[in-house]
């Protein structure tokens, strides 16, 4: 068969002559099978609605179970009944039109001009819906301008209840009502008279979906269990049934109201049983039955859950654990998930011997099915892998285990950014957990305090390659986020290097061979002094061949830069791959920062750049080890000397906050531009305690040395901050709730805790701490602390819920988003361009300079350099 | 000095830190149950002089009934292991007055109440706990359902019967609002007062479609002369003038006026007569039902009306502060007690139901009517049973019982006195979230979960005790002693 072209789609509302059309069987017996358990005929499992047993046969196309697609039945409605959906546009129409002569409540010229107005935005690709409120607002409650008849405003009842006046519709007035309305005037309401006519919104047919989309499932019991759908099928017909015989024998009127009613309620309860307004209707056990709007609905829904996402084959989920022997692009794969997954292996004559081999095998890298050429898979056993050899031919494909160099997708939600998922070279290794290089860390967000990640084997050769040369981890160490790389050394990589190329730190021969021992350098640079190098002449072993100059991130930010001469040691010059001066720190090598491994990138490209990384992570952990590196308690020590210094900055701050109060209280402070008073008090007495917190935090410090661990961590990038060092050694500071200092509590008092006096604004009835984290708090100060952690975890919890649907918002909105070729940005489907260029400078924010299109320093450093 | 750990060990005994539990279920045995059936007082049907009087109620130790009829005491260990309901039976008073003519008093079992582990009702009070395979230390404070341990979560409920003063934004209108939770005998009835931008006053109750005017109400309660009105709002200069504003554009001027008015608002398109009928049952059952549900309240209703409006006009020129609905003291704990009171109540009107159902079929077909075969004791259990089977609790709220956490013995002291807010945690409340700063010494600072029910979650802290309120009728009797004059009467 050619494969044909679907030019477009269009809804329509099925009219009842379609439903007839379509359907293969009418439905007239609510029992579904016999004593003997097969079906019965014009029942709602009737044989020709399609089959679900294994081994019948469809009586409508003669397929087999999983062959015949199902095929539509239909009931023949004894009375009218409303579609629950079209309900509110049904009493829109009601009161859009006459009710005598069934036209629109407007003159026909104002008709066409709105219908014209449709018709142009509708070619324009344009939403039409205002015009149609437009004019269904215009036609309410009027005299007709055609016939002249009053009108009676209509009642909409929710769910399906209209009245006029008082006076109650039945469907069939209201069919018969809206049967009336012209086709001409229809293209006013928006709709298209060829595609539905409104009195095919009150049912009078109704289709019953072929049995493969309601199959009934057997319990080990042995019993049948309908399901919720065919339940639901059963009510309609029994009452539909009842209706009918009710009819016939001229039952009174009430009786045959009361058997509409319930007829409109199960057919209401069958389209939607969520309407408001009705009880839902309910299985025997009580649960609420699923009917058909909720298969489609919502996260488990059939859009969500079986379209837009779906559990899927070839995947594998565990715990992730860090192994810095792998390089950045590589997974450690469990061996038992590496042997349950498999990769098609297409045989053909000239890999039908390695085929062969794998379904020989009987450990690890062996093949688990063969599917032969009819499409049969095979589970390769003992009992038959000499025979299955035996019968290997070309056209066959043998799936065999996952192993080492296969390429897999690798992936951690929540999936907020391209680099989420990207594919990584297959390592079976022993235990039971996902490992991976702690420096591709950054870009999937994961730590290893209990994450689980998901891997996926691509099948096709196509995906492979695709996989392969475009979401290979060094493809994506640039993000496209800002230009930089967003993969890179992290934590101790940081402080590793930091410890080597800080000053001019001496190695001997042995000390030197030892920190570079897993690193493939062959030969040693010339000894800086006899027989000692420098720890910046083992870095530079590691550096491509590039040049460049940067302030590192322990730079302090002097008036005036002395460069190379810099007394921190902080302005890095490489020069044709040598180190000569400054300290490797976050700045240089670390993930979002980087310089050095930005400019190997460009420079060399993203394999070299792999290497690198993965030389870093090597070289700074054997760095560390070398000398050691660890952090406690006693590492927050501050002299007494020290203790007594922050004591006296902290008082003074205090006496000034009781100053600026006394000032207040006594209306002697000026307010701020823009401020009122109170205002004012707050942020002069913020701004006062928070410089009183970095003074004790800089002489913690200066007491601590640079020598510190803690200390070095904060300056070299590696973790923390000289804020978060500040508040363990010196002074945790002022508290804060929303942005303000602590102001709730006894609120009938004035006071925020029954500790204080009646009206305290000073420092410490309003959250501010004194102690360190090492002193510990006082009752009051954790009380305060406690408040203002409070803040920060319920912050957490509410944005992260609010972030997730924000970004499905926006991934629902430019999903049909695509850069062409020429660099226009287009919608997909319409070809709609909605930018000229891609944001508006057609620059690839990956490829550019940290967002800026060209560096032009750099290409002035890069040719003028060249020529020194 | 005194070695303060003697203390604390003496202090942290298990009992005590779920004490709060214990004391509140042995509460509602001791007047909890009695308080519903006094409530009720007697059972009427539809016969003509007719009737159940209902006495004392009680309940014994907890037994289980065996299938050959044999009834056993029941230790808890036994009801886990052989998935039973740790359960007493409810023993009533009642006698029947068949047309006038007093029947012999009778005392019957009308159902089963689950008891709680430790209470009054307990068997283990009086046994060594391991002699009948009980862990010594175990807490108690919660109830044993078809096996399973199921403990009762405190809920924290912002407090009944007190005016709270709200600001609010409407279109861009600052309104000020006093609003009140009327509580009597489970009916919570919110009554609403509110300054619209004319500085009119408006109130909304139960059973109301739409505000009406607070002079309408007052009038309606009796306080008729305008004179009167301003005065029982306000003595204060600026609040008169607001005052003086309302009452002259008052739609009605007599009280038999206004009652007419709230009867063509509350029963629209009926008949005078049941119009009025409605209008004065709305007043007195609907509107602030925790002063008394007679015309006798109606003056009371009308000073406490007049403490809404001048509260609301009060914050509108700021001489008072807006209320802070996070502060502990605007806040009240339900406790497994207050809990079962809740259901046994429902619980119970629906067996009155019934037992009046099978008294007068019993008339009818010329039995003898005897409480003994009216009462079926399922309807009553089965109504306390299914709730806390699945914590499906009456009014909607789900999640009251608890199966309770036996991971280790801290998080089961720590379940027993977790305390439950009933805001939803699908919106922010970021105020609501916050560590309150009159939560010291109630609430633990530290202990809440992260996630949605961040904030919302509480535990008591270590040494907070659960204070119940006093019965109201003995201070009234010692205010009044104390020259206090009552406002009773019209």
């Amino acid at each position: 068969m050619t494969p044909k072209r679907i030019a477009g789609l269009r809804f329509e509302v099925l009219s009842p002559q379609e439903i007839r059309r379509m359907s293969v069987a009418k439905v007239i017996t609510p029992e579904t099978y016999d004593d003997d358990g097969f079906p019965i005929e014009a029942g709602l499992m009737d044989p020709r609605l399609g089959v679900i047993d294994p081994g019948l046969r469809c009586r409508t196309c003669s397929g087999k179970a999983g062959e015949c697609p199902g095929h539509f039945g239909h009931i023949e409605l004894a009375a009218p009944v409303i579609h629950v959906g079209y309900a509110k546009l049904i009493a829109k129409l009601l009161n859009a039109t006459c009710r005598e002569c069934g036209r629109i409540l407007l003159k026909d010229e104002r008709r066409d001009k709105y219908i014209e107005e449709i018709e142009r935005k509708r070619e324009l690709g344009q939403d039409y819906e205002d015009v149609v409120k437009e004019v269904f607002r215009l036609t309410k409650g009027k005299k007709c301008p055609h016939c002249g008849a009053e009108q009676i405003e209509i009642k909409f009842d929710k769910p399906t209840f209209f009245y006029e006046g008082e006076h109650r519709l039945t469907p069939k007035d209201i069919r018969e009502r809206l049967e009336k309305i012209s086709s001409e005037d229809l293209p006013a309401f928006g709709m298209d008279p060829r595609a539905v006519r409104p009195e095919w919104m009150v049912l009078t047919v109704l289709p019953v979906p072929p049995v493969t989309v309601r199959p009934s499932i057997i319990l080990e019991t042995g019993q049948r269990s309908e399901d919720d759908l065919t339940h639901k099928l059963v009510d309609i017909i029994r009452i539909n049934q009842r209706f009918m015989e009710n009819k016939e024998a001229g039952a009174p009127q009430l009786i045959l109201e009361d058997l509409w009613e319930l007829l409109q309620y199960h057919v209401t309860t069958y389209l939607d049983n969520e309407v408001s307004g009705i009880p839902p209707a309910r299985h025997r056990s009580g649960r609420p039955l699923k009917t058909l709007a909720q298969r489609l609905k919502g996260k488990e829904g059939r859009f969500r859950g079986s379209l837009s996402g779906k559990r899927v084959n070839f995947s594998a989920r565990t715990v992730i654990s860090p192994d810095p022997n792998l390089s950045i692009n590589e997974v450690g794969v469990p061996q038992i998930i590496a042997e349950e997954l498999t990769v098609p292996l297409y045989v053909t004559e000239r890999n039908i011997d390695e085929a062969r081999e794998y379904i020989l095998r009987t450990e690890h890298p062996k093949a688990n099915y063969v599917i032969r050429l009819d499409g049969r898979r095979i589970r390769v056993m003992d009992t038959n892998r000499e025979e299955l050899a035996e019968k290997l031919e070309p056209g066959m494909i043998v799936e065999r285990q996952l192993m080492d160099g296969d390429i897999v997708l690798f992936n951690r939600q929540p999936s907020l950014h391209r680099m989420s998922i990207m594919a990584h070279y297959v390592r079976v290794l022993p235990y039971k957990t996902f490992r991976l290089n702690p420096a591709v860390c950054p870009p999937y967000n994961a730590d290893f305090d209990g994450d689980e990640m998901n891997m996926h084997v691509p099948q096709g050769l196509e995906a492979q390659a695709e996989a392969r040369s475009l979401m290979a981890v060094q493809e994506h160490i640039l993000s496209p986020r800002f230009g930089g790389p967003i993969i890179g050394g992290i934590h101790d990589h940081i402080s590793g290097l930091y410890l080597l190329t800080r000053g001019e730190k001496l190695f001997t021969r042995e000390e030197v061979v030892s920190i570079l021992k897993p690193l493939k350098i062959t030969k040693l640079p010339k000894p800086k002094r006899e027989g000692l190098w420098t720890g910046k002449q083992i870095f530079s072993s590691i550096l491509p061949e590039i040049s460049i100059e940067f302030k590192a991130e322990i730079c302090q930010g002097c008036e005036e830069c002395k460069k190379e001469e810099c007394e921190y040691d902080a302005y890095v010059v490489i020069k044709k791959g040598e180190l000569l001066a400054g300290t490797i720190d976050e700045k240089a090598v670390g993930a979002f920062k980087g310089i050095i491994i930005d400019e190997i990138t460009r420079k060399y490209g993203n394999e070299e750049t792999r290497k690198f990384i993965d030389n870093v992570t090597h070289l700074a952990i054997r760095a560390i080890m070398h000398t050691g590196f660890s952090f406690g308690i006693s590492d927050e020590d501050i002299p007494e000397e020290a203790i007594s210094q922050i004591h006296e900055v902290i008082g003074g701050a205090e006496r000034r906050v009781e100053e600026l109060i006394k000032a207040y209280r006594e209306g002697n402070l000026e307010p701020m531009p823009g401020r009122s008073i109170r205002e004012t008090l707050e942020m002069k007495i913020m701004q006062v305690l928070g410089r009183a917190r970095d003074q004790a935090g800089k002489i913690a410090s200066r007491f601590l040395g640079m020598e510190n661990p803690a200390v070095i961590m904060a300056v070299s990038g590696a973790r923390g901050s000289m804020l978060n060092l500040t508040q363990m050694a010196a002074c945790i500071g002022q508290q804060s709730v929303r942005g303000e200092r602590i102001k709730r509590g006894y609120t009938y008092t004035n006071r925020t805790l029954s500790h204080f006096k009646p009206g305290d604004l000073g420092a410490k009835a309003r959250g501010f701490i004194k102690s360190s984290y090492k002193e510990g708090l006082t009752p009051v100060e954790f009380f305060f602390h406690a408040m203002g952690g409070r803040e920060g975890l319920v912050d957490t919890a509410v944005r992260t819920s609010q972030s997730g649907y924000l970004q499905r918002r926006l991934i629902n909105a430019l999903q049909d988003l695509k850069v062409e070729y020429d660099g226009t940005v287009r919608e997909q489907t319409s070809g709609l361009l909605v930018q000229f260029r891609y944001g508006e400078d057609g620059v690839d924010p990956m490829k550019s300079f940290r967002g800026k299109a060209v560096d032009v320093k750099r290409i002035i450093n890069e040719v003028l350099g060249e020529r020194a | 000095m005194l070695d303060r750990r003697t203390l604390a060990k003496a202090y942290f005994t298990h009992e005590r830190l779920v004490k709060h539990q214990v004391d509140s279920f042995n509460r509602f045995l001791d007047g909890g149950l009695q308080r519903v059936i006094d409530e009720q007082g007697k059972i009427e049907l539809d016969i003509p002089n007719t009737y159940v009087k209902l006495g004392k109620i009680w309940v014994e130790k907890p037994i289980v009934k065996e299938a050959d009829g044999s009834r056993v005491p029941l230790y808890p260990a036994m009801a886990r292991l052989r998935n039973l309901t740790y359960a007493a039976p409810i023993y009533l008073e009642c006698q029947v007055v068949d047309e006038g003519r007093e029947l012999d008093e009778e005392v019957v079992e009308i159902g089963m109440l689950p008891v709680m582990l430790k209470s009054k009702a307990c068997n283990l009070n009086d046994v060594d706990p391991l002699a009948v395979g009980e862990d010594p230390l175990d807490p108690g404070g919660y109830f044993i359902i078809n096996g399973s341990e199921r403990a009762l979560m405190t809920l924290e409920d912002l407090a009944p019967n007190k005016i709270l003063l709200e600001r609010e934004e409407r279109y861009g209108e600052k309104l000020e609002i006093a609003k009140c939770f009327s509580q009597r005998a489970g009916y919570r009835a919110l009554v609403v007062v509110e300054r619209n931008r004319n500085n009119i006053l408006e109130v909304t109750f139960p059973q109301l479609p739409k505000p009406i005017q607070f002079v309408t109400l007052m009038k309606a309660l009796g306080v008729e002369t305008d004179q009167e009105i301003v005065t029982m709002v306000s003595s204060d200069a600026e609040i008169m003038k607001f005052m003086l504003e309302n009452v002259e554009i008052a739609e009605v001027e007599t009280k038999e006026e206004a009652i007419e008015y709230i009867g063509r608002r509350v029963a629209p398109g009926q008949s005078r007569e049941y119009r009025i009928q409605r209008a004065n049952q709305v007043l007195d059952q609907y509107f602030l039902p925790h002063l008394g549900v007679d015309e006798d309240a109606r003056k009371a209703k009308a000073f406490y009306l007049a403490r809404m409006a001048e509260a609301v006009f009060e914050l509108a020129l700021g001489l008072r502060m807006e209320d802070d609905k996070d502060h502990y003291a605007n806040k009240r704990l339900k406790l497994a007690g207050d809990l079962m009171e809740e259901i046994f109540r429902v619980a119970f009107l629906r067996l009155i139901k019934d037992v009046k159902y099978q008294l007068e079929r019993a008339k009818v077909r010329g039995r003898p009517l005897k409480m003994s075969t009216a009462v079926r004791s399922d309807v009553l259990s089965d109504r306390i049973m299914h709730p806390m089977a699945t914590g499906n609790w009456v009014g909607g709220r789900t999640g009251v019982s608890q199966l309770i956490d036996r991971h280790n013995y801290i998080s089961v002291i720590s379940h027993l006195r977790r305390v439950i807010s009933p805001l939803s945690r699908s919106q922010p409340h970021f105020e609501a979230r916050d560590l309150h700063p009159t939560q010291w010494g109630r609430i633990c600072p530290s202990e809440t979960p992260e996630g949605p029910n961040c904030g919302l979650v509480k535990n008591l802290a270590q040494y907070a005790e659960v204070s119940v309120g006093t019965d109201e009728e003995e201070i009234r009797n010692i205010i009044f002693a104390l020259g206090v004059e009552p406002i009773r009467g019209g």
